[in-house]
């Protein structure tokens, strides 16, 4: 089919990198967004603006707060019922506490699994959940939405297409496609040490372009292989449902094995029992992990089969020193008697442990937590000078043909680069704006995020007509400008709605919101500079036959 | 040492390191001299440069568990080879200092 191996991954690296890098560009951008999602969160969430807790008392606080949550939430009940052979009676039985926590959280997630009877699925749960203000346990109103963990966070690994899960298989093709492109990126780079740090934006668009492509490329390419399959690894049982599709006998019965060797039952027994107190259990782990040296808060807390006889309780070490996570000791409920801590982890497991914990970052370490947001970024770069690289090789040759291929992919640049940041800031900029107790405010937020988008998206088409002549698309300009200004706004929105103001939280060191500010500050002033230079740039006028150079 | 300094120590080791590797090639050694160096010179940024970054890792090494240090090293390396390609496209003189005790003719 091609004349040599280079050609043909070439052209795999070309038309793979150009499908699936609007989705890469989405996945790439949101999650740099999610290294800073707690963050973001404060930022959105003004009452929230209060420094990371522990957790809380379970005797005092949370027993009272899971008796609360009497059912699943909506959308988890109509799933259930679709798995239920049966319909489900009215009331469903809590099999499951589960309250968890980071060294950046000042709320804390508590959440109930309901039993699901007559599932086809074996041990299915319903989940219902509330977030709470640990210090008194307050609940916090269901439709604020956490911008960062709630709405960037699941954009970044499903797009929110949740219908069969689409989203996450587009993105989990993506990251194949990352790392086809990373592997046929190297195969094609013909100068991959002796350009290794070749940046000459002075020359022709073409040439500047693709040396950013390559420096972005090469220099991160430890980053943009490990995230993509370490991503790609948290969502194997997605993508290759054997343990609960093919493989069903034989997990039962290593369920029961591993009880058997651990002593935590893998099913209620039937019997009614009632629950020692939960803090002393959790005393008893902070003394366990003092004696070992290693520091302790409880980062997860798990209660299985509630209200069994042999319910046990599971207390997480968080996960502030290293990379893996999941560290647990397991106490028998009824008396508060440790039955199983878990043991040092084999090889494949410390291998998947590493690499889950390092794209999912809840260690306390601010510096690897910016060189990884810089990471993504890097990726984003490289992914935006692949679109302007392949429409500016094409688009005089498209434009004396007449033909619009570089018009659309220009246009569908335009929408992921700059209408992706349009859509974000307008989404910012729209929580601020709207009243405090508007209803179903999350839903406001939301449909603010998509509406803009999609006019950042009706935008670019419309502007891309100049790409038909050969020359550059305006939109990338006017987009820039929006970000400029909606960057601006956010901030001065921040300000004025709650007092907030950078004075007031530079002083304070209140960094999760000064943090976002400034990053907004900045955004704003890149996009005005980028600008500037791109409305000179799309006011050019082209050479009538321009000669193409083959770079590629 | 306090994390953060060495930290800080190892961003200076990545960066300082990347700029000696860079100049150890002639396509960027003339952006800072006007004047040719000989073969061992070139051996000698190369070692230089190599020596740098192993002095990173160990700082890394030293501020943090091992694997954390190793992400910790790899994005170092990324953002320090981007920092020297922009100050070569840019402000090349930048990088004199580095090679200021090299004699001037070789």
């Amino acid at each position: 089919m091609f004349a040599n191996f280079r050609l043909s991954f070439a052209w795999l690296h070309t038309w793979f990198g150009l499908v699936l890098g609007f989705v890469l560009m989405a996945a790439f951008f949101f999650g740099s967004l999610s290294v800073f999602d707690r963050e973001i969160d404060r930022w959105a969430l003004p009452e929230t603006r209060i420094e990371p807790q522990p957790m809380p008392s379970f005797d005092t606080i949370l027993a009272s707060r899971f008796a609360e949550i009497a059912a699943p939430e909506p959308e988890e009940l109509a799933a259930a019922s679709k798995r239920s052979t049966q319909p489900l009676p009215e009331k469903l039985k809590p099999a499951l506490f589960g309250a968890y926590t980071t060294h950046r959280d000042p709320v804390l997630d508590v959440f109930v699994g309901f039993e699901v009877p007559n599932s086809t699925l074996p041990n299915d749960l319903a989940y219902g959940s509330v977030v709470i203000d640990p210090r008194d346990g307050r609940k916090l109103p269901k439709d604020r939405l956490a911008l960062g963990s709630a709405f960037f966070y699941p954009m970044h690994y499903s797009l929110h297409f949740t219908w069969y899960d689409i989203g996450m298989w587009i993105v989990g093709l993506a990251a194949m496609a990352m790392l086809a492109a990373v592997v046929s990126g190297v195969v094609m780079h013909r100068k991959i040490f002796r350009e290794f740090f070749t940046f000459r934006p002075g020359k022709k668009l073409l040439r500047g372009t693709l040396d950013l492509h390559n420096l972005t490329g090469v220099v991160a390419l430890p980053f943009h292989f490990l995230w993509a399959l370490s991503g790609l690894i948290i969502f194997a049982g997605v993508y290759f449902p054997v343990f609960d599709k093919m493989l069903q006998p034989l997990v039962e019965q290593h369920e029961r094995e591993e009880a058997r060797h651990t002593g935590l039952d893998a099913e209620p027994s039937g019997v009614p029992g009632t629950l020692a107190s939960v803090d002393a259990m959790m005393i008893a782990a902070k003394d366990h992990w003092v004696s070992r040296g290693v520091p302790g808060e409880v980062g997860y807390l798990q209660v299985t089969h509630v209200g069994s006889s042999n319910a046990y309780v599971s207390i997480y070490r968080d996960s502030t020193d290293r990379v893996a996570t999941a560290e647990g000791l397991h106490f028998q409920g009824s008396t508060g008697r440790v039955i199983f801590e878990d043991p040092p982890t084999g090889a494949a497991e410390t291998v998947n442990g590493f690499l889950t914990g390092m794209h999912l970052q809840q260690f306390r370490h601010w510096t690897l937590r910016w060189l990884i947001f810089v990471g993504g970024l890097l990726s984003c770069v490289c992914i935006t000078t692949g679109f302007i690289f392949f429409v500016e090789k094409r688009k005089h040759v498209h434009a004396r043909q007449g033909t619009s291929g570089s018009r659309w992919v220009d246009a569908l640049a335009v929408t992921t680069v700059t209408g992706m940041m349009v859509a974000t800031l307008a989404t910012l900029v729209m929580n601020r704006a709207l009243p405090e107790d508007l209803a179903n405010r999350d839903l406001w937020e939301k449909s603010t995020f998509w509406i803009a988008w999609l006019t950042a998206l009706t935008h670019a088409l419309w502007r891309s007509a100049a790409v038909l002549q050969a020359r550059m698309s305006k939109a990338w300009a006017e987009q820039s400008w929006a970000i400029a200004a909606l960057g601006a706004v956010a901030v001065v929105l921040n300000a004025a709605t709650t007092g907030d103001h950078l004075g007031r939280t530079l002083m304070a060191g209140y960094w999760p919101v000064a943090g976002v500010d400034l990053m907004l500050i900045a955004s704003a002033c890149a996009a005005a500079i980028a600008a500037r230079k791109l409305r000179a740039r799309a006011a050019e006028v082209v050479p009538v036959n321009p000669e193409v150079p083959d770079y590629a | 040492m306090p994390d953060a300094l060495l930290l800080a120590a190892a961003l200076a080791c990545t960066v300082i390191g990347m700029g000696w590797l860079s100049l150890a090639m002639d396509v960027h050694w003339i952006q800072v001299r006007a004047t040719r160096r000989s073969p061992r010179m070139v051996i000698i940024l190369r070692v230089l440069g190599a020596a740098s970054l192993a002095a990173s890792l160990v700082l890394c090494l030293l501020a943090d568990t091992a694997t954390m240090a190793a992400l910790v090293w790899m994005m170092l390396l990324a953002v320090a080879a981007v920092t020297i390609a922009l100050v070569l496209s840019r402000k090349p003189a930048l990088l004199a200092p580095l090679v200021a005790a090299f004699p001037q003719s070789p």
